[in-house]
C-alpha cells in the first residue's frame, strides 16, 4: 500500500466534490474522507455490535465468532466456498470401521500466538475436555455428547472414541465454537482474563479491544498457511446501518459486514466503487408451533396455518426480494438439502377448509411471541394479518432478548419465531428444532417428538449417501407434521469497496479476512 | 465549608445506597437470566445450572443482596458476567468518552442557548424571537437520534466536512476533536433548545419587574439593565436547569453514541441491561448517580456566588 488513491476511488472523489459544488472547501478541510483509507494494510470491517467473549467454550453471536475465526483453528474446517470439510490443524484423519474411533494426525510445529508454545495433542484434548466438563459451564457440551474419551498416543496424534457410531462427529470438530483449539498453558495462566485475551494458532493475533469502539487483530507472519495479505484488521462497531453505509461510501471502512436492511442493500448496490456480495445462508427463519397446546396439537390446524401464510408476499413486500422461499429448515447450502417434501402453498380457502375440518371454523386465539430484534420484531405483523384472514385471532408479543429466552424456555408460549445461525451441519437445525433432547432449554419449543429415532439412525449411519437418505426422510416427515413452519431462507449480504480483493463470503454469517488483500 | 462537604458526602451516601438498591431489585424483577443469555441457544440444562451456581444466581435474592452490600462496603463491586472484567474498571474506562461528549454538548448548548434566549427576550415578538423560538421548538421536537442521522447525511455525506463515525482511536487530539464535533453539535443543539426557551422566559419575567422599570426610568443604560440587573437574577433558574440537563444529556448521549458509533457509558449500560449483566448495571448506575449528585452540589455552590441572598451565614 502507498499514499496513492486507488484508481477506483478517483471517480468517487470527483463525484463527492461535484456534489459540494466547490473543490476549494474540500482542500482546506483537515479531514479528507478518501485519504483516511490509505493507511497501509489496515482492513476496516463494520460490526453491528460489540464483542463480549472470545472463549470457544462459551462463545456465541456472530461478532465474537468472526473475531474468533481470525484467531483460532480447529482440527478440520469448512472450506469457505464449498462448505466441504477440509484439513486445518489435522493433516489427516481416519475413522475405524465401526465408526467409533476417530484418529487425527496433527500438523507439526504449529506455534500458539504470543509465545505460548507449540501445539500438541494435549492442547486438543484440553480444549475438548473443558467443553465436556460439567462444571465448566460450556454451552456446547451437548455438541460433544457422543464423545466417550479423548486419548493422546503421542504429541501429534489425537484419538477420539465415541460410545456409538457418530457419523456427524466431524461437523462438531470443525473450526467453529466448541471446535476451536485453545492453548492449555494460556487458558490456565490467564484464567478469567482469557475470554478477552484469546490465544490461538490462527492467521491473526488478537491485539486490543476498546469496548464499544473497536477490536484490533494483527497479522500472524508465522501462520502455517502463509502470512495474511493485510497487516491488521480493525472491527469497528457501527450499530446503525445508515451510518455504516455512509462510512463505507466515505471510505472510513472497507467492508460493511452484516448488511441486512433491504433499503440499505439497494443503496449499496447503487453506490459508486462499492461491491455488494451475497450468499445463501445455512439458516432459515421459522414459525415454531407448540404442539402440546390445543389446538396446535392438531396437525390439520398446523397445516392450515402453513397454507394461510403468504410467504411470497412477506419476501417480496417486507424483504424486497432479499430472501428465498423455504419449504424445509435446511437450505441448499447443506449437502443434505431436499425440496422433495410436502408443500403448503398460499391458499386461504384451503386453510379455512382445514380449520373447519378440525372443528375450528370460528377460529381460535393465537399469540406469536418474538424477540425485539430486527427483523424478528416486524415479520410477525404480516403473518398475523394473514392468519386473521382465515379467521385465526392472531396477536403479537415482542419481548427483548433475555425476556424472550426465558418465555421460550418455560415452554408455555404458543409459538415463536426462531432463526438458527450455525454451521452447515444438518444436525445444527434438525436436532435443535426437532429432537426431544433440545428442550428445555433449547429450541425445540414445538415439543415435537416424532423424529428422535430417525436422528439417531442418521448419527449411526456412516455411509454418506445412506445418511443423506435418512436426513431426507426426516425432512419429509417434519414437512408432513409441520411443527415448524419454515418462513424463508436467509440470504447474507456484504458490501465492500473495490479496493478489497479476494474476499470469500461464507454461508455461516461470519466473515474471514484471511486471503483478503487491499488494492492500492 | 466543611459542613457543606459533609452534607454532600451524606447526600452521596444516601443517594448511592438508595439507587443501587433500586437498581438491584429492578434488574432482578425483569424477566431474563444472565446465565442463559450468555450461553446462547445451544445451552444445555446442566451448563445453565453450572453457570448460575458459578455466578451465585442460585442463591435466594435477599442473600444475593446481602452479599452485594457486604462486598460493596469492602469496596468490591463485582465483575461483569459477560467479560469477566471488574465492573468498576469497565464503567470508569467508558466514562471519559461519555463525559467528553456530554461536556462538549453542554458547552455548545450554553454558548448558543443563553445568548439566543436573551436576544429573543429583548426582541420579544420580533422576527428574531419568532425564529429563535421556532428553532428551539424544532430542537425539542426532533428526536436526537433523528437529528444525528440527518446531521450525518448533511455534514458527512452531502457536504463531507465531518466524518460519519463519531470517534477515532487516533491519539491525535485534533483528529479526535474532529470526530467529536458533529455528535457534540447535535447533542448541544437539543439541549440548547431547552436552555434558550428557559432563558427567554426567565429574562422576560425579570424584565417585567418593578425595579427594572425603575432602573429604566432612572435612565440606566440598557446593556447594564440587561446584563447586570436582569441576567444575573435570571441566572438562578437557568443554572438549575443546566444541572438537570447535564444528567439528561448523559441520557441523550446514549442515543447520540449509538448513532455516531461512539463508545461510552450509555452504550455500555444498554448492553449490560440487555445481557442482564447485573454487576455492571449496578456499578454504572452508582457512578452516574454520584456524578449527578456532585454536579448538583457544584451548582448549589454556584447559586450562592450569583445570588448573595442564598448564602447561609
Amino acid at each position: 500500500m502507498n499514499e496513492d488513491h486507488p484508481s477506483g476511488h478517483g471517480l468517487g472523489r470527483r463525484t463527492l466534490l461535484g456534489m459540494m459544488g466547490g473543490t476549494a472547501i474540500a482542500a482546506a478541510l483537515p479531514w479528507d474522507p478518501l485519504q483516511a483509507q490509505t493507511a497501509s494494510g489496515v482492513l476496516r470491517v463494520r460490526f453491528g455490535s460489540d464483542i463480549g467473549n472470545l472463549d470457544p467454550a462459551r462463545i456465541f453471536l456472530i461478532e465474537n465468532q468472526t473475531v474468533a475465526g481470525h484467531v483460532y483453528n480447529g482440527l478440520v474446517k469448512y472450506d469457505q466456498r464449498t462448505n466441504a470439510i477440509v484439513p486445518d490443524l489435522a493433516t489427516s484423519w481416519d475413522v475405524s470401521a465401526d465408526g467409533t474411533v476417530y484418529t487425527f494426525k496433527l500438523r507439526s510445529g504449529v506455534a500458539f500466538h504470543k509465545g505460548y508454545g507449540t501445539l500438541t495433542s494435549d492442547d486438543v484434548k484440553f480444549s475438548f475436555e473443558r467443553v465436556l466438563d460439567p462444571k465448566g459451564g460450556s454451552a456446547y457440551r451437548g455438541q460433544f455428547a457422543a464423545i466417550k474419551s479423548i486419548d493422546t498416543p503421542d504429541a501429534l496424534t489425537v484419538r477420539i472414541t465415541t460410545a456409538q457410531a457418530a457419523a456427524g462427529l466431524l461437523h462438531k470438530l470443525t473450526a467453529f465454537n466448541q471446535g476451536w483449539i485453545v492453548s492449555r498453558k494460556a487458558v490456565t495462566e490467564l484464567g478469567d482474563k482469557y475470554s478477552l485475551q484469546p490465544i490461538g494458532t490462527g492467521p491473526f493475533v488478537f491485539d486490543k479491544w476498546t469496548p464499544g469502539n473497536e477490536v484490533r487483530v494483527i497479522a500472524n507472519p508465522a501462520y502455517f498457511e502463509g502470512a495474511p495479505k493485510v497487516g491488521e484488521v480493525i472491527f469497528r462497531v457501527i450499530r446503525d446501518e445508515t451510518a455504516a453505509a455512509i462510512a463505507l461510501e466515505n471510505r472510513e471502512i472497507d467492508i460493511f459486514f452484516a448488511l441486512q436492511q433491504p433499503d440499505m442493500i439497494a443503496r449499496m448496490r447503487r453506490a459508486r466503487g462499492v461491491v455488494v456480495t451475497e450468499r445463501l445462508a445455512n439458516s432459515t427463519i421459522n414459525l415454531v408451533l407448540n404442539t402440546t397446546i390445543k389446538p396446535l396439537d392438531d396437525v390439520r390446524v398446523r397445516r392450515a396455518m402453513a397454507h394461510a401464510i403468504n410467504r411470497k408476499a412477506l419476501i417480496d413486500g417486507f424483504f424486497k426480494g432479499t430472501k428465498n422461499e423455504a419449504s424445509t429448515v435446511l437450505t441448499p447450502a447443506f449437502v443434505e438439502y431436499s425440496d422433495d417434501v410436502a408443500r403448503y402453498p398460499y391458499d386461504p380457502a384451503k386453510a379455512k377448509a382445514l380449520l373447519a375440518e378440525a372443528g375450528l371454523a370460528g377460529g381460535f386465539k393465537f399469540l406469536i411471541t418474538s424477540v425485539g430484534l430486527s427483523p424478528y420484531d416486524k415479520i410477525p405483523v404480516p403473518i398475523a394479518e394473514d392468519l386473521k384472514e382465515v379467521g385465526i385471532d392472531a396477536s403479537i408479543q415482542v419481548l427483548e432478548r433475555a425476556a424472550y429466552q426465558q418465555a421460550r424456555s418455560k415452554g408455555e408460549i404458543q409459538s415463536c419465531i426462531t432463526g438458527l445461525v450455525g454451521p452447515p451441519d444438518p444436525d445444527s437445525p434438525l436436532v435443535s428444532l426437532y429432537s426431544t433432547k433440545s428442550f428445555p432449554p433449547g429450541l425445540n419449543t414445538s415439543r415435537y417428538d416424532k423424529v428422535d429415532d430417525l436422528l439417531a439412525k442418521a448419527a449411526g449411519t456412516a455411509d454418506a449417501a445412506a445418511r443423506k437418505a435418512v436426513y431426507q426422510e426426516i425432512l419429509k416427515r417434519t414437512a408432513l407434521d409441520q411443527p415448524v413452519i419454515p418462513l424463508y431462507q436467509d440470504r447474507l449480504f456484504l458490501a465492500h469497496t473495490e479496493a478489497v480483493q479476494g474476499l470469500v463470503q461464507n454461508s455461516l454469517f461470519t466473515m474471514q479476512s484471511y486471503g483478503v488483500s487491499l488494492k492500492a | 465549608m466543611l459542613a457543606q462537604a459533609g452534607r454532600i458526602a451524606l447526600r452521596l451516601l444516601v443517594t448511592g445506597i438508595g439507587i443501587v438498591t433500586v437498581a438491584f431489585f429492578m434488574m432482578r424483577a425483569i424477566p431474563g437470566d444472565p446465565a442463559s443469555y450468555m450461553l446462547g441457544d445451544y445451552a444445555t440444562a446442566e451448563s445453565v445450572a453450572a453457570l448460575r451456581a458459578k455466578l451465585g444466581l442460585d442463591e435466594p435474592i435477599w442473600r444475593q443482596y446481602l452479599m452485594f452490600v457486604l462486598n460493596a462496603a469492602r469496596g468490591s463491586l463485582g465483575s461483569s458476567v459477560v467479560t469477566g472484567q471488574p465492573a468498576l474498571q469497565e464503567v470508569l474506562s467508558s466514562l471519559p468518552s461519555s463525559a467528553v461528549l456530554a461536556l462538549a454538548g453542554l458547552v455548545v448548548a450554553i454558548a448558543t442557548g443563553v445568548p439566543l434566549g436573551i436576544v429573543s427576550a429583548i426582541r420579544q415578538g420580533g422576527w428574531v424571537d419568532v425564529a429563535v423560538m421556532m428553532g428551539a421548538l424544532a430542537g425539542i421536537s426532533f428526536p436526537v437520534f433523528w437529528m444525528g442521522l440527518a446531521a450525518i447525511l448533511v455534514f458527512s455525506y452531502w457536504l463531507p466536512i465531518f466524518p460519519a463515525l463519531g470517534s477515532s482511536s487516533s491519539k491525535d487530539l485534533l483528529v479526535q476533536a474532529h470526530h467529536l464535533a458533529l455528535p457534540a453539535l447535535v447533542l448541544g443543539f437539543s439541549i440548547a433548545a431547552y436552555i434558550a426557551r428557559l432563558t427567554r422566559s426567565a429574562m422576560l419575567e425579570v424584565l417585567s419587574q418593578d425595579y427594572i422599570r425603575v432602573a429604566r426610568a432612572m435612565g440606566v443604560a440598557e446593556h447594564r439593565i440587561i446584563f447586570r440587573l436582569a441576567l444575573r437574577n435570571a441566572m438562578v433558574p437557568i443554572l438549575a436547569v443546566i444541572g438537570v440537563t447535564f444528567a439528561w444529556s448523559f441520557g441523550n448521549a446514549i442515543l447520540v453514541e449509538a448513532v455516531f458509533s461512539r463508545p461510552g457509558l450509555g452504550s455500555m449500560l444498554l448492553k449490560a441491561i440487555l445481557a442482564r449483566d447485573y454487576q455492571l448495571v449496578q456499578t454504572g448506575v452508582l457512578v452516574l448517580a454520584s456524578l449527578v449528585v456532585l454536579i448538583n452540589a457544584a451548582l448549589d455552590l454556584s447559586y450562592t456566588v450569583i445570588d448573595p441572598r442564598l448564602r447561609t451565614s
